[in-house]
């Protein structure tokens, strides 16, 4: 029991008293485990991070009626297929032909705050987003041919089918018509811009029909694999919606998304692996520096195992003091980069702390191990003697 | 006598000296291959994303405004672009961003069945010698990477030279008709009629899959629209917008000309739009908004997430320079007491232990930025299958920093030394 | 039988004998000098004795144990068990206390006992500084120091090194005392010295020369309880 009091006193000691050269190492060792712990945190999480950062490409999933129009009930089964943490935006939408000025315009209905989260990309050129019922987000070519302004007041009329006899036996037509303000112009580049987009409930209350939808757009976050599972099971439990992948996304995310997880994780590999070498290269200086200690206490009686296990201690115990250091920081490092980059924190992974404390202290341990074997070998009497 | 005792260390304690000069290569190279890797990501990720398609979608002038509506009635809106400028989108200030694009012409045409079907003429792998000498091969087969080749192969126009009448066509129309690859399809435009063979069925997972892709000139023809084209999709390596180029695309006009030169001269969709919109008659250019936008968002943040794993590698290789720097400086204690006991100044001493480990920095440095240059080219070609660009840039930022960062490590160890008393070293400490 | 007799031995580094066909015999209790200018073998054979290293021919035999033929595993035990060794250059581990470190010597032996430690201390005369790191304590108290780490574990022979080469008269003087107070308590000393004034105040002084005994000199006028040549 004394024994090992002593020894615990003289790894104390000398970590203790030899605080600078100590703090030296402590530094590098933590700085590893920084980089390990950190680098890895990020890894696991840039999927994920950057898998939401390409859901601004919008919707991969598409639901259409598979016997022509769609209700509200379809879609809020197709919907239930996909757990909602990775739902990122759902929009249904209802095509009609309406008019303006008498100029046919396909207006479509949706609920505007699934479609922003659906199409992120959908930039609002003049005005501001659809809100509430009365307003109108008009597609950039539709404002142009019309000259309509953000604010402009407008009325939008549809013959319902009942009426369209009327019109071919050349009878008079009762057009419903329903003013709106225009709110926003939207720009896409894409056929976005040829619709006017208003609230689902305008559309209904414009065409006397309920509940019906021509398509509706999710967007998912999940790998491709996964979407295809998601598709089968709403194609296989929702009877009147059909689930496709949009391809052009899901095919080059998984392209794309694959090469950057590949990139960060190379990265990690060859910063990981120099800065090991980095610590390593440290610590057989930190032991190198006390050959002439190792051969005193041989001199004065040590074996070498003890002197391996003492000095083994010590840069174990302080692989450990720098694993734990490091995991604090890397997971520091790790939510700063993850709210900069981004901006959104990043899952504490309690395994990565063991692994980080367990990676840096056989680390620290096997680099100093070979420093103290060669020097253990050498004759105390010279190194007393030499210098 | 100088030079004689550097020559001395390096040489007699070169053990320590290489461990030096090993972890400043180390260092070195780590800096380097971030840098190079930090600096290239965007350019490479630019490349991958072109997966998704065109950013930018040219339009005749008048169509773009109302084509969309008419064409929802199936009428054309009778503009067109033409088709013998198509090689003037590569003659732009930006020319070597264009990395791809394609000419589309759409023809409503019907089957023999009387059943309406959309025939689309485009590139397939179109090759071009541009003046400049430079060679390039463009169209659909590189611009919709997404298409999932059922059967057959991709159309080849070189193979099949001008006016073939290969095709290919959608799952949906091959499912619908019970075609297959070798099949023949005959098709009536407006103004003639043609048979084409199935080369390749397609799954794009959109509307395309009930379309007939063939070569520009046989669609054209089918309506009696020679030399004219619809559309142009145009795949192009851009810079993530800002608020510049927000401004100018609204109007760029309302630049001053300073503001204007730097967004012209920036690869901004934007600009390109502005340069091709210029280059081609009566033309709209705008980009599609889906790509572009999503393209500077991941971009950005990729070169984000780049440069901080770079910040965090640069710091712990500074950390390790500085560690063993300081460590093998003290350990000479003995060394310097003795020449200061025989009367060395603290200048000239310190100037020894600089010279000394600046040479060994130079030695590590130079090595560890070919080792680094080394890993970057391992990483650009297992994961992007292409070189890293060497940037000259990176030379003297690594040289900066490994002599600012050695110069760091040997500060307080020299700070040591000097406040050594030799009587303290020379008899036991 | 006496404690240690070599015979015979030869030390040879390539060319040069530094031991060269040495004889020796030392008795219990007895306290020996080994002078000799530089590169006359003194340290060679310092080192042979304090079982850190073999001669090339001879015998060797400590206790009727002949040394030279051990592995150095057995060597390391030998020394830990019958030799204390005191340096000129003192070498205490400078992070651990002076009393830390003469425990140093226990631990590597047996078990570490603090308060014999701080016997040991008191018997060289510092007790008052057990608490102190060596850089604290001045060249004499750290040789005192290591005298003590030295007795700690009742070594059968205590081998200095060149004790006083880095200590000033007065220091000087309190080692040499020392060294008296353990010979009167029975300790065997060899001190290998080139300080004649401390080589003289031993039983008996050999004189090294090119790696043989040039010369046997006994003290006429020895002090000390414990006299042999009497």
């Amino acid at each position: 029991m004394k024994k090992r009091r002593m020894f615990i006193r003289m790894i104390t000691a000398s970590l203790m008293r030899r605080r600078s050269r100590m703090v030296v190492a402590l530094l590098s060792i933590a700085i590893g485990a920084t980089i390990l712990s950190g680098l890895v945190s990020i890894y696991y999480d840039v999927p994920r991070q950057l898998g939401a950062e390409f859901r601004n490409y919008g919707a991969n999933m598409i639901l259409t009626g598979t016997d022509g129009r769609f209700t509200g009930a379809d879609v809020e089964a197709g919907k239930g297929q996909i757990p909602a943490s990775e739902l990122v935006g759902a929009a249904p939408y209802r095509y009609e032909n309406v008019r303006i000025r008498e100029n046919p315009v396909v207006a479509a209905g949706t609920d505007p705050e699934g479609a922003k989260a659906a199409s992120p990309y959908w930039l609002i050129d003049d005005g501001e987003w659809l809100k509430s019922s009365g307003e109108l987000l008009l597609g950039a070519k539709v404002a142009d041919s019309f000259r309509l302004k953000v604010g402009e007041r407008i009325e939008v009329s549809f013959t319902p089918e009942s009426e369209k006899l009327k019109a071919a036996d050349n009878e008079a037509v009762n057009d419903n018509v329903k003013e709106f303000t225009v709110v926003g112009i939207l720009k896409t580049g894409g056929t976005e811009e040829e619709y006017a987009y208003m609230t689902y409930g305008d559309l209904e209350e414009l065409t006397g029909v309920k509940d019906v939808f021509d398509a509706a757009e999710l967007s998912v976050s999940a790998a491709s694999d996964k979407l295809k599972d998601y598709a089968a099971r709403i194609n296989a439990s929702a009877p009147g919606v059909h689930a496709s992948l949009v391809k052009r996304v899901t095919a080059s995310e998984t392209t794309v998304l694959s090469k950057l997880q590949a990139l960060v994780l190379l990265v990690t590999i060859v910063v990981l692996a120099l800065t090991m070498i980095c610590v390593a290269t440290t610590m057989t200086a930190v032991v190198a520096e006390r050959r002439k200690e190792i051969g005193l206490r041989k001199a004065i009686g040590a074996s070498d195992g003890s002197i391996i296990k003492e000095f083994m201690g010590e840069s174990m115990l302080l692989g450990l003091l720098g694993g734990v250091i490091g995991s604090v920081l890397g997971y520091v490092f790790a939510q700063q980069v993850s709210v900069r980059v981004f901006s959104s924190s990043i899952s504490f992974r309690p395994l990565l702390v063991p692994i980080t404390i367990i990676v840096s202290i056989v680390v620290t341990g096997l680099s100093s191990l070979m420093p103290i074997k060669s020097a253990t070998e050498v004759d105390p009497a010279l190194v007393l003697k030499g210098e | 006598m100088f030079g004689r005792m550097i020559r001395g260390t390096l040489f007699r304690q070169w053990k320590k000296m290489l461990m030096i000069a090993f972890t400043i290569a180390l260092g070195a190279s780590l800096a380097s291959a971030m840098l190079s890797v930090m600096l290239d990501v965007g350019d490479k990720v630019n490349q991958e994303l072109k997966t998704y398609g065109a950013n930018i979608r040219v339009l005749p002038k008048s169509s773009s405004v109302l084509s969309g509506l008419y064409e929802m009635e199936g009428e054309s809106s009778g503009a067109y672009l033409k088709e013998d400028e198509l090689g003037k989108i590569k003659t732009i200030f930006w020319t070597f961003n264009i990395v791809d694009y394609a000419p589309f012409i759409n023809v409503n045409a019907h089957l023999d069945s009387g059943e309406d079907v959309k025939v689309v003429g485009s590139w397939f792998n179109h090759h071009m010698t541009l003046p400049t000498g430079e060679e390039l091969n463009a169209g659909v087969e590189s611009m919709r990477s997404w298409w999932e080749l059922e059967s057959g192969v991709w159309l080849d126009e070189q193979q099949e030279g001008d006016g073939s009448k290969g095709a290919m066509i959608g799952t949906e129309l091959a499912r619908k008709y019970g075609l297959q690859v070798g099949s023949r399809l005959h098709v009536t435009g407006k103004t003639a009629d043609d048979t084409f063979t199935v080369k390749g069925i397609f799954d794009a997972g959109g509307d395309e899959d009930s379309q007939i892709y063939v070569q520009l000139n046989t669609a054209q023809a089918l309506d009696g629209l020679d030399g004219k084209v619809d559309s142009i999709d145009v795949s192009a390596l851009t810079t993530p917008d800002n608020e510049l180029a927000e401004r100018a695309a609204k109007d760029p006009k309302s630049l001053t000309v300073a503001q204007y030169e730097l967004w012209y001269c920036t690869a901004y969709a934007s600009s390109i739009c502005w340069q091709i919109q210029q280059a081609i008659t009566d033309c709209v250019a705008s980009p599609v908004r889906q790509v572009a936008d999503s393209e500077g968002e991941i971009l950005s943040k990729t070169e984000l997430l780049m440069i901080l794993i770079t910040i965090l590698s640069l710091i712990g290789a500074a950390l390790g320079i500085c560690n063993l720097v300081t460590a093998s400086v003290m350990e000479r204690s003995q060394e310097i007491g003795l020449m200061k006991a025989i009367g060395a100044y603290n200048g000239s001493i310190s100037l020894l232990v600089l010279t000394e480990i600046f040479i060994t920095a130079v030695i590590g440095g130079v090595a560890g930025f070919f080792a680094g240059f080394g890993f970057a080219q391992i990483i650009g070609h297992s994961v992007f299958g292409s070189a890293i660009s060497m940037r000259p840039m990176v030379i003297p930022i690594v040289a900066v920093a490994v002599f600012t960062v050695t110069l760091i490590g040997c500060i307080p160890a020299i700070r040591m030394l000097l406040r050594l008393r030799p009587t303290e070293v020379l008899h036991g400490k | 039988m006496s404690l240690l007799e070599l015979k015979n031995v030869y030390k040879i580094y390539g060319e040069l004998h530094a031991l060269d066909d040495v004889s020796l015999k030392v008795e219990k209790g007895e306290w020996v000098s080994i002078m000799g200018p530089s590169g006359s073998g003194k340290s060679t054979m310092m080192n042979i004795i304090g079982c850190m290293d073999k001669p090339t021919k001879g015998e060797v035999l400590l206790d009727g144990v002949d040394i030279s033929k051990e592995s150095s595993k057995s060597l390391t035990t030998i020394r830990r068990d019958k030799i204390g060794l005191i340096f000129q250059q003192f070498h205490l581990v400078n992070y651990l206390t002076a009393v830390e470190n003469v425990m140093l010597a226990q631990y590597y032996h047996s078990i570490p006992d603090e308060k014999e430690a701080l016997e040991a201390l008191e018997r060289v005369g510092l007790a008052g500084r057990a608490k102190h790191l060596p850089s604290q304590l001045s060249g004499g108290e750290q040789q005192r120091v290591c005298v003590a780490r030295a007795l700690i574990n009742y070594p059968e022979i205590i081998l200095a090194d060149e004790p006083t080469g880095n200590l000033d008269e007065a220091n000087e003087e309190i080692v040499v005392d020392l060294f008296h107070k353990l010979h009167d308590d029975g300790t065997t000393l060899i001190v290998v010295t080139h300080d004649p004034e401390v080589a003289e105040v031993a039983q008996r002084r050999l004189v090294l020369r090119n790696g043989k005994i040039a010369k046997e000199v006994v003290n006429e006028h020895f002090t000390g309880k414990i006299r042999f040549n009497d």
